[in-house]
């Protein structure tokens, strides 16, 4: 425990100092990292501690945000005096209420026909949402404004930034304390045995209930959050799109550790932000690395970063940054060779360059990495290979080192330690 | 302590020195960003805009630019929805674009538009202009527009009104009339728009449907609702998978002597979809290849690899009278003030080759003509690699396509 104080305490300063150095675009990046952050780790309340896999988060998620666009509304034009600050809270109470009426309905039946519970009373709100004008406000959905309070206007992304910040942190502190009590560990008992639980004298499916709406309490707060940055919702914010975002956040953070979904759910956003500038490809990417990570890391980054602190007293420190070391060389290698790769294709088939193909009759070259190609030189298509066949070799062979090491001092070595593409920078 | 003197001349220092920053400073370039729909289900159309918009800005770029440099031309990929649409905003307005285009949905072209407003109440001084190539509901032009929004597409109401008064000048309308559309706002202004014409043309809306968007895979159903109905025409506003499946499931049944009136029959696939059932329906759109200048229609072919179709034709007119309002403010090289654009663009015309086009005051909405077309074989630019293409029938002119100005609107002016 001793260590995670102060390197909390310094990841807050950094949340608190470095926005305001960056731009309007990141701080608004941010603002949706911090809300991806809430949004996942209250699904992994569910999901993780809970073992309740919902596949319609997406659901509270929106009921939260529209319940705070009514209230932004009602501010904006009726003259109602909430403060700005304290709008999330209708998104918390509208996503309790969906939750404890839905969460009874799901909770009925558990594994996969609990998700298809879900799965379905979400579907159910996005069809429905486009016809209902009174409440989504049709296909357009509502908009509204965010209203100045004790002199601040809030329109600035970096006050919407700091506003934000403080609900996330505050919800995460709760829903971390949640798990240190004792509810908190009869919801992990419920993940593990829900039959033990009816003999030890609970009442399993009341108790899944008030999990399933603390979940999506939190949800609806994290929508209601949502809808105070971007100051409107429409009936996409249901699609499952959304809901299948979250669950990819929480498996890539891994849902063993509270904090995994947090970094799932950051390193997506951001990842999301930066590379859909730079390329049209990003999606692929973002699968890649999915695939990755539950090829070679299952419990996730969260997990591996678990792993580590858990063996820290019996792991040789000493002898392990030369191999993480080969082995984050390999991953740059394997990256670089994907990354060539994807982009060459990307570029030469694209609409732009086809035209000048088309047009001239010549395959141009292109410029990739600070460097000009042929495209129809085979030489081009080697590069990917020449990158990755000792990227390989390479990684394959950190990998057995480490394994070595982590076996040698008797500790247990987890699935699998690293991914070998996650020290790769995309 | 320093002496009176000393503090002005220190002051005077200081002034000359800020105003020889200024003046070596280089002309300040405009900025305009495409944040369209560049990856995901839209990403066809969005790519057709971007386009559009782009082969136009390039040209005054390879005539010098604006404001003594050239114009910076930004992407953005909005992913089709309207929470990437706010983070692109958001990012194009921090690298201090003056100006946004965006065209494909109508959802996410509220999105832009709402956005930009807010921005523009909150940053005096620090506008930002929204040029909308492609969102046709009537809300944005009603209560939502705004003095720095302006709409450079049609509208149901225009595309309707053209449809119904050339059919009916053919013989091709009668009077019984199916009105079959999409549920939700774009479908709901085409019905609306259908009834309301009944009277001016003497038929009956014999029946209305609104189906699910994107979502049917078989039309028999509907196909069989219509024939029983016993219609002479059917009118819808149906686009993308809703009036392929529409007229495939039309093909089938038999139905080839009722003539059908489109928005966009031209979206590139329909008419090979379709395949001979095409023949002799009807589409009102902004722009058609056959009657563009040959001229044009070769140097964007030439620099975008493909004719101007769809969207396209109607983008490029937009833009170019974006130019056009360019071209009448002088910045000198200096401060880019996008209020005096508007206050240009409020008042260009541009000389197309269908007629004039102009935005009118009211609602920012662009008065422009609609031309009729219609699936034939007798056509210069056949479509698809098929043996057919769209044959102009009319070009219905701007005063009398437009529709008034909605109430709803309440254009605030700075």
């Amino acid at each position: 425990m001793r260590y995670k104080l102060p390197l909390i305490a310094l990841l807050m300063v950094a949340l608190v100092a470095v926005p305001p150095l960056f731009g309007g675009g990141v701080q608004y990046a941010l603002v949706n990292a911090l809300i991806a952050s809430l949004f996942a780790a209250a699904f992994n309340l569910l999901m993780g501690q809970g073992g309740m896999l919902s596949f319609g988060h997406a659901a509270y998620f929106g009921i939260g945000a529209f319940a705070v666009l009514h209230l932004m509304q009602a501010v904006e034009y009726g003259g109602l005096g909430v403060p700005t600050v304290l709008l999330p809270l209708a998104g918390g109470v509208a996503g309790l209420t969906g939750g404890l009426f839905a969460g009874y309905f799901a909770t009925m039946r558990a594994g996969v026909y609990f998700s298809l519970v879900t799965l379905a009373l979400a579907e159910l709100l996005y069809s429905l949402a486009p016809h209902w004008e009174g409440i989504f406000g049709g296909e357009a959905g509502l908009s509204s404004m965010r209203m100045p309070f004790m002199g601040l206007n809030f329109g600035t992304t970096l006050e919407v930034y700091y506003l934000t910040l403080v609900w996330v942190v505050l919800c995460l502190v709760i829903l971390y304390a949640y798990t240190r009590t004792p509810f908190g560990r009869l919801t992990q008992a419920l993940r593990d045995n829900a039959q033990r639980i009816r003999y030890m004298g609970y009442n399993a499916h009341a108790t899944k209930v008030v999990v399933f709406a603390i979940s999506t309490t939190f949800a609806g707060i994290a929508g209601g959050l949502m809808a105070i940055s971007s100051e409107t919702a429409n009936y996409s914010i249901f699609s499952t799109h959304i809901s299948a975002e979250v669950v990819l956040y929480t498996f890539v953070g891994g849902s063993t550790v509270f904090f995994g979904p947090i970094i799932g759910a950051s390193i997506f956003t951001l990842f999301g932000f930066v590379v859909s500038g730079a390329t049209n490809a990003w999606l692929l990417y973002q699968g890649l690395i999915f695939v990755l990570v539950m090829l070679y890391a299952p419990s996730g980054i969260g997990g591996l970063i678990q792993a580590h602190i858990d063996q820290r007293h019996r792991l040789p420190w000493a002898r392990l940054p030369l191999p993480y070391a080969v082995l984050a060389g390999g991953g740059v290698l394997i990256s670089l060779a994907a990354v060539f790769f994807i982009q060459s294709v990307e570029h030469v088939f694209s609409n732009r360059y086809q035209t000048v193909v088309t047009r001239t009759g010549e395959w141009p070259d292109y410029h990739l990495l600070g460097a000009s190609w042929d495209p129809l030189s085979p030489v081009t298509w080697l590069v990917s290979l020449v990158l990755l066949v000792p990227g390989v070799i390479i990684v394959r062979k950190a990998m057995a080192r480490i394994h070595e090491l982590w076996e040698d001092q008797g500790a247990d070595v987890y699935e699998s330690e690293t991914a070998p593409a996650a020290g790769g920078g995309h | 302590m320093l002496s009176r003197r000393a503090i002005s001349t220190v002051a005077g220092a200081g002034m000359a020195l800020g105003m020889a920053v200024a003046s070596s400073a280089q002309a300040e370039p405009l900025k305009v960003g495409i944040v369209e729909s560049l990856s995901g289900s839209q990403t066809s159309t969005g790519r057709l805009y971007a386009t559009a918009a782009r082969y136009v800005l390039e040209k005054v770029n390879e005539q010098g630019g604006y404001n003594g440099e050239q114009i910076e031309i930004l992407e953005y990929d909005n992913g089709g929805n309207t929470s990437g649409a706010a983070a692109k905003v958001r990012q194009a307005i921090a690298d201090g674009v003056n100006v946004i285009i965006q065209g494909s949905s109508s959802a996410v072209a509220g999105q832009v538009s709402e956005d930009v407003r807010k921005h523009n109440i909150r940053n005096r001084g620090d506008e930002v202009l929204y040029l909308n190539v492609g969102g046709e509901a009537m809300e944005l032009r009603g209560n939502k527009c705004h003095y720095h929004a302006f709409h450079f597409t049609s509208t149901a109401p225009m595309r309707v009104g053209a449809l119904t008064q050339v059919m009916s000048e053919q013989g091709d309308l009668g009077d019984r009339v199916y009105s079959i559309n999409q549920n939700y706002s774009w479908g709901k202004d085409m019905q609306e728009s259908i009834e309301a014409r009944a009277d001016e043309y003497g038929y009956e809306v014999v029946d209305t449907v609104l189906h699910e968007v994107n979502r049917i895979q078989d039309f028999a159903p509907y196909v069989a609702q219509i024939k029983s109905a016993n219609p002479d025409s059917v009118i819808t506003g149906n686009w993308s998978n809703d009036l392929l499946l529409l007229m495939k499931a039309v093909g089938g049944a038999g139905l080839d002597d009722i003539t059908f009136g489109t928005a966009f029959l031209d979206q590139v696939g329909n008419v090979a979809n379709a395949g001979q059932g095409a023949m002799g329906n009807y589409v009102a759109h902004p722009g058609n290849i056959e009657l563009l200048s040959e001229e044009f229609v070769n140097d964007y072919q030439s620099m975008t690899g493909h004719y101007p179709v769809y969207v396209e034709p109607g983008a490029v007119n937009g833009i170019k009278l974006f130019t056009k309002a360019l071209e009448k403010v002088d910045f000198e090289g200096g401060d880019i003030d996008v209020n005096q654009i508007a206050a240009a663009l409020e008042q260009a015309t541009l000389e197309t080759d269908l007629g004039e086009i102009s935005i009118r005051e009211g609602d920012h909405q662009t008065v422009m003509p609609v031309v009729v077309s219609r699936v034939s074989k007798d056509v210069k630019y056949p479509v698809d690699g098929t043996d057919m293409g769209f044959e102009p029938i009319e070009v219905v002119s701007a005063e009398d396509a437009i529709f008034s100005v909605q109430e709803s609107c309440r254009m605030r002016r700075p």
